[in-house]
Parts: structure tokens; C-alpha cells; sequence
């Protein structure tokens, strides 16, 4: 049985299990692993005033601001996810939590005006950035890393843990799953998929090898107004929230492609399944009637097995 | 959940309202650790001079090792990978001149097991007040909803006990008294880990249960000594002994310091087979590897420090640590397991009115 670990960042609670005899060698990865979740926190959180996200957006409409090799990654990883979504997924769409408040209570839509005015500060391609430097045009824009952080996290302790000798783990970050290795008997990691309507059930199961899981959904922020849900996924080309689908989970190599894919189908309503069969990659969805959609990669992809107790 | 016998004979004139911490770990080579971390709150409240109400509710949550299915969850938001539990009893007491009739009723919630319980409990005293008799029946419904389990899915399954009370409290003299209970518990129902790929148990379980109590005091150290003794016969095949000794030591300033020790020595579950996974096994009959149903010897050393404040207020802190091995059973204990450690701390703030 593996050691565990759990720890609270990136406001979501976090778990990782390493499995090794060395209790103390467990203990050091972990912290070592913990400690670089904390770091990334502390680099790419827009709450924070000392973070380079921060440090980017104050520099909005007037600067550039040199970056560094691991943030010029990310904003590439960010480049290609907008590409493949034709805009959907926009790290520059963050500008829209300034007209929805998804903790207001009671809770408000807001009027076409305020989506406009944020909606007006939206826009990947009008951002100019290199390998060395990031340069948002205009006043009011923002980066938000939140998209990509917490998977890039996840992939970033897997490597850690590899690094330092463990070579059978399981992390998962708020949700994303990345396995390191088969567990320590040489069985695949099992993961549960989170029933999007009931927090204490799971819907599916998952056998993980080496590989990650990853499952966005309506149901992190979100209220209701008569029968509609307003969830905190929203299309940065109409300012309004997605509905197609209460979850999609998609399994892939690496948790940030996982993660990235499951946001890119959600974002795309009718258009996920299109997106995500050439992909190659197994996933998940439930829509909003509770039917499944589940896909199998094949070969040596990890595939989604629905339960039975459904 | 039938209480012991060691019950008021008259009304409290005095209500209590108690707060307490409790936070536990364990840890074992190779095995999860597990933490559970639980605030409780407890109220007596007397009614009139012969009706008196009390209640706790308790929350549990518990990290580390959820016995889950699953290693662990994917989902869209952070939350929801531990487990927990809510707990909620209450009791009324109605004294009469000699006697008093208490009735109780008891809800606990976890994510795979649902709990509802009710008592009723007569006892009686002598006219001097020297000797108390108690009888007590009790009556337990639980439902396990494991759909995780790991043969598929276990839903809706029951679970029916039947527990019976007799004790009697006995003053000896001014300084000690003697307090002794057999309770008899009849479960009909789902026994078995619906987490462990092998675990089938028989579907009734019954237990005699006996438990003495000498408790006496001494003046010249302004002390008292606390001993226990327990016996459970279990048709699961187990048998267990446990001691215990507390020294209640009071001190200046109101302080009251009570250290404690206790063994406990336990026989196997009759189905219970050491690892490994035995040779010809045939699915269905029955078998456990359930570390608690191995046979062990098991020691808690524990110390807690109490002070009485101004206004009825009583603060309290324990520690205790609890390690359990094979070969410190009395006989022969079960080979091949790793000792097993806990630790708990206990802090307590309590107000009378």
C-alpha cells in the first residue's frame, strides 16, 4: 500500500501516493513534489501580486515583460490549445469573471453591456510574446494560467517523483490524475470518474499505467437560475457559459493534455466528439440528460469502464 | 449502543455543555496512514428536577485511507476525495423515586454506511442507594451502500442487531464500588468488506460482551484507582481480554493528572487466515485477511492532565499511543503481520450551568 500524502494548494485539495518501502524516501519526494506545486502556485496565481501572471497583467497596454524559459512554455502549450479550439480555449478570457460572479448571492446574469465591455478585452492573437517576452496591448487584459496550471503541476511532481526514485505513484491535483508507473504490484492505478451530479458517487472507472486522467465539468463553480445552470466554463465569443456537457474526462500520456483536451471538449459543446475522436485518446462525457458518450483509443490506451451500478 | 450502568439516580441539577477535539493517526509499515480529525459537542440539559435531556453530534473526516474502490478520483473540482462521517444521538431520562427509564435514539452517516439506533433502558435502586440494577435493550438498522465495491457494486444491504443489557453497581463501602455488565448482541445482516476482493463472513454475528468496572479511592494520596476488565465471546470465533488500570491523581490548583494502561489479548476469527492468499480456496466459503479479526496482543498507554477553571469550566488534555503486535497475544499470534501503531489526542473544554 502506498504512502499518502495530502495538501491543500491551488484552492483545491491535492493527494499524492507514493508507493516504496523507504518511508523516508517517500517523505522527501513528497516533499519535494509539494513543494514544487507550491511553487508554481506562487509563480502563475493571478491572487497573487508577486506572481509573474501578476507581474504581466499589471503591465498591460503599457510594457513587455521578460519572461523565462518555463513561462514561455506554457504560453506555447496555451498558443496551441487556442489554435486547435478555433479561440475556445483563450488564456485572455479570464477578463469575463469581472461580469460573472459565480459566488453573488442570489445569484445574477450579467447584462449584455458588462459581457461586451469584457469581452472587448479577450483575444490570444492580439497578445505578442517570444520565447523572451510577453507584451498584453492593451489596459484591462489578463493572462490566467488557471486552464493549464494545476495539469502542468501534476506532470511537473510526476517527473519529480521519477526523478528521485519513486517509480510507482499516483498524483492527482484537484481532480487531475497523473499515474507514475503501475502500482507497486504491478496493477494498473484505478481511478474512479466523479459522477458530475453527486459528489460521493463516481460514474466510470479507469486503469492508469503511466498515464493521466483529467475531468472538467459545470460543476466546480457555478449557480442556477430556474432550471439553468450558469457554470464557470464560458465561450469567450459570446461571454456565456457552456452547457452540452456536465463532464468530460479524457485520458492521454500527460495530465496537461488530458486536462487541456476535457476543457477544449467542453468548450466545443456539439463540436467535442469531432474534436476528440482524431485525437486518438479514450474519453468520457456526460451530457446534460446524464447519457454517456465513452470512446476507447485502443491499443495500449487506457480506456473508461462505465459502472455497473448505474 | 447501550450505555453502562453507571448512572445518576437523581436528576443532574446542573446542565453541561462540552466541546472536544479529537485527532487520530495510525501508521503501519507498508499500509496507508490514516487521519481522522473530529470535533464533537455535547450537551446535558435537566428539563425539570426529574426529566433531563443530552445530546452529542460528532463529524468526522477522515484522510489518508478511504476504503475505496478506487485508488483515487478524477473530477472537475478539488473537493471530495476524503471521507467522513456525521453522528448524532440523543437521550431523555425520566427519574422516578427509585428508578429511571432512559430513551435513546442514535443516526451515523458515511459516504457507504447509514446507521439508526434506538434504546431503551430501565434501572433501579435500593433504598439505601447502594445497589443499582440496570436492564437495557437496544436495536441497531444499518444499511451498506458500497458501490465501489470491488466484487461490483453492494447496495441497499442490511443490517438488523439486537443488543441486551444487565448490570448491577454495587457500593462496597465508603471508598469503592464495583460495577459489573453482560451484554448480549444479536446482528443478522451484511458483515463482510465489500472493499476486500476475498471477505465473506457468516451473515450472524452474536456477542457476549462483559465488562467490570472497580473503581477506589484513597485519601491519603487524594487518588483514585480505576480497574477494567472485558471479555467478549464473538461467534465470528474470536475471544478477547482486556485490563485496564487508571490512577485519577489529583493535584494542586485544581489540576487532575490520569495515566492509564491497557492490554488487550485476541484470538482469531475462526475464517480468519494469515497471508498469503491460501491454496485451494474456494470462492464463497468463508475467509478474512481483516487485520482486526488476526490474533494479537495489543498495548494503550495513555495520560491526560485535567484543571478545573473558574465559572464550572473543566479543560482537559489526553495523549494516548496504541501499538499492536502478533506476538504479544497471550499464546500464539497471528504471524506474518506488521505491527500496527496509533496515536490520539484528545483536547476537551467542558462548562457546567
Amino acid at each position: 500500500m502506498p504512502w499518502r500524502y495530502r495538501f491543500t494548494a491551488m484552492a483545491s485539495v491535492h493527494e499524492l501516493q507514493l508507493s516504496t518501502s523507504d518511508r523516508a524516501l517517500a517523505d522527501r519526494v513528497a516533499a519535494a513534489a509539494i513543494a514544487d506545486v507550491r511553487r508554481i502556485e506562487a509563480r502563475y496565481s493571478r491572487y497573487r501580486a508577486d506572481s509573474v501572471t501578476s507581474a504581466i497583467n499589471r503591465a498591460a497596454g503599457r510594457a513587455a515583460v521578460a519572461i523565462d524559459a518555463e513561462t514561455a512554455s506554457l504560453l506555447r502549450y496555451a498558443d496551441r490549445c487556442h489554435a486547435q479550439s478555433g479561440g475556445r480555449f483563450d488564456i485572455t478570457s479570464g477578463v469575463l469573471r469581472r461580469a460573472w460572479d459565480f459566488k453573488r448571492r442570489p445569484p445574477r446574469i450579467p447584462l449584455p453591456a458588462e459581457l461586451d465591455a469584457a469581452r472587448e478585452l479577450i483575444g490570444w492573437d492580439r497578445i505578442e510574446w517570444s520565447d523572451t517576452q510577453v507584451h498584453l496591448p492593451q489596459s484591462g487584459m489578463e493572462l490566467d494560467f488557471g486552464g493549464i496550471g494545476k495539469e502542468y503541476a501534476a506532470d511537473r511532481a510526476a517527473v519529480i517523483c521519477r526523478d528521485l526514485g519513486i517509480v510507482h505513484a499516483l498524483v492527482n491535483l484537484g481532480g487531475d490524475v497523473r499515474a507514475v508507473g503501475p502500482r507497486a504490484d504491478g496493477s494498473p492505478w484505478r481511478v474512479g470518474i466523479r459522477d458530475p451530479r453527486r459528489d460521493d458517487a463516481t460514474i466510470a472507472s479507469i486503469l492508469l499505467d503511466d498515464a493521466a486522467v483529467a475531468t472538467s465539468g459545470d460543476y466546480e463553480r457555478y449557480f442556477e437560475i430556474g432550471e439553468r445552470r450558469y457554470c464557470h466554463l464560458l465561450d469567450p465569443r459570446t461571454g456565456q457559459p457552456v452547457s452540452r456537457w456536465r463532464s468530460v474526462s479524457v485520458a492521454a500520456p500527460l495530465a496537461i493534455l488530458a486536462g487541456s483536451h476535457a476543457t477544449i471538449a467542453m468548450l466545443l459543446e456539439r463540436d467535442a466528439e469531432a474534436y476528440l475522436a482524431p485525437l486518438g485518446v479514450s474519453f468520457l462525457m456526460v451530457a446534460q440528460d446524464g447519457s454517456l458518450t465513452v470512446r476507447d483509443a485502443g491499443g495500449a490506451s487506457p480506456a473508461f469502464v462505465v459502472s455497473c451500478a448505474r | 449502543m447501550l450505555p453502562g450502568t453507571s448512572l445518576a439516580q437523581s436528576a443532574p441539577d446542573e446542565g453541561v455543555i462540552a466541546l472536544r477535539y479529537y485527532d487520530y493517526r495510525d501508521w503501519q509499515a507498508g499500509t496507508d496512514r490514516i487521519s481522522v480529525r473530529s470535533p464533537s459537542l455535547y450537551a446535558l440539559v435537566p428539563l425539570s428536577d426529574t426529566l433531563t435531556v443530552e445530546g452529542s453530534l460528532v463529524y468526522d473526516s477522515v484522510s489518508g485511507a478511504s476504503p475505496l474502490y478506487h485508488d483515487t478520483v478524477s473530477g472537475a473540482s478539488g473537493r471530495g476525495i476524503g471521507d467522513y462521517r456525521t453522528a448524532a444521538d440523543a437521550k431523555l431520562t425520566r427519574y422516578f423515586g427509585a428508578s429511571a427509564i432512559a430513551v435513546g435514539a442514535a443516526y451515523s452517516h458515511e459516504q457507504d454506511y447509514l446507521s439508526r439506533a434506538a434504546s431503551v433502558e430501565w434501572r433501579t435502586w435500593s433504598a439505601d442507594r447502594n445497589r443499582t440494577f440496570a436492564i437495557g435493550i437496544g436495536a441497531a438498522k444499518d444499511r451498506i451502500n458500497a458501490v465501489e465495491g470491488v466484487n461490483g457494486p453492494v447496495l441497499d444491504q442490511p443490517r438488523e442487531t439486537y443488543d441486551y443489557l444487565l448490570g448491577i453497581t454495587q457500593v462496597l463501602d465508603a471508598r469503592s464500588l464495583v460495577e459489573s455488565s453482560v451484554t448480549w448482541s444479536d446482528g443478522r445482516g451484511f458483515y463482510a468488506d465489500p472493499y476486500k476482493l476475498h471477505d465473506t463472513r457468516p451473515g450472524r454475528r452474536r456477542i457476549l460482551a462483559w465488562l467490570t468496572h472497580y473503581n477506589r479511592y484513597f485519601p491519603g494520596p487524594d487518588a483514585t484507582l480505576r480497574l477494567a476488565y472485558r471479555y467478549i465471546h464473538d461467534s465470528f470465533g474470536d475471544r478477547s481480554h482486556m485490563l485496564e488500570a487508571s490512577w485519577v491523581q489529583t493535584l494542586p490548583e485544581g489540576f487532575t493528572l490520569t495515566p492509564t494502561l491497557r492490554y488487550l489479548t485476541q484470538s482469531a476469527a475462526s475464517f480468519y487466515r494469515d497471508p498469503p492468499f491460501p491454496d485451494g480456496f474456494v470462492p464463497g466459503e468463508l475467509y478474512t485477511a481483516d487485520a482486526r479479526l488476526s490474533a494479537f496482543g495489543a498495548v494503550t498507554l495513555g495520560l491526560r492532565l485535567a484543571k478545573e477553571l473558574p465559572h464550572g469550566i473543566t479543560a482537559d488534555l489526553a495523549v494516548n499511543v496504541y501499538r499492536q503486535r502478533g506476538d504479544w497475544r497471550i499464546g500464539r499470534g497471528s504471524p506474518g503481520l506488521a505491527a500496527f501503531s496509533a496515536r490520539w489526542i484528545e483536547l476537551g473544554l467542558s462548562k457546567r450551568f
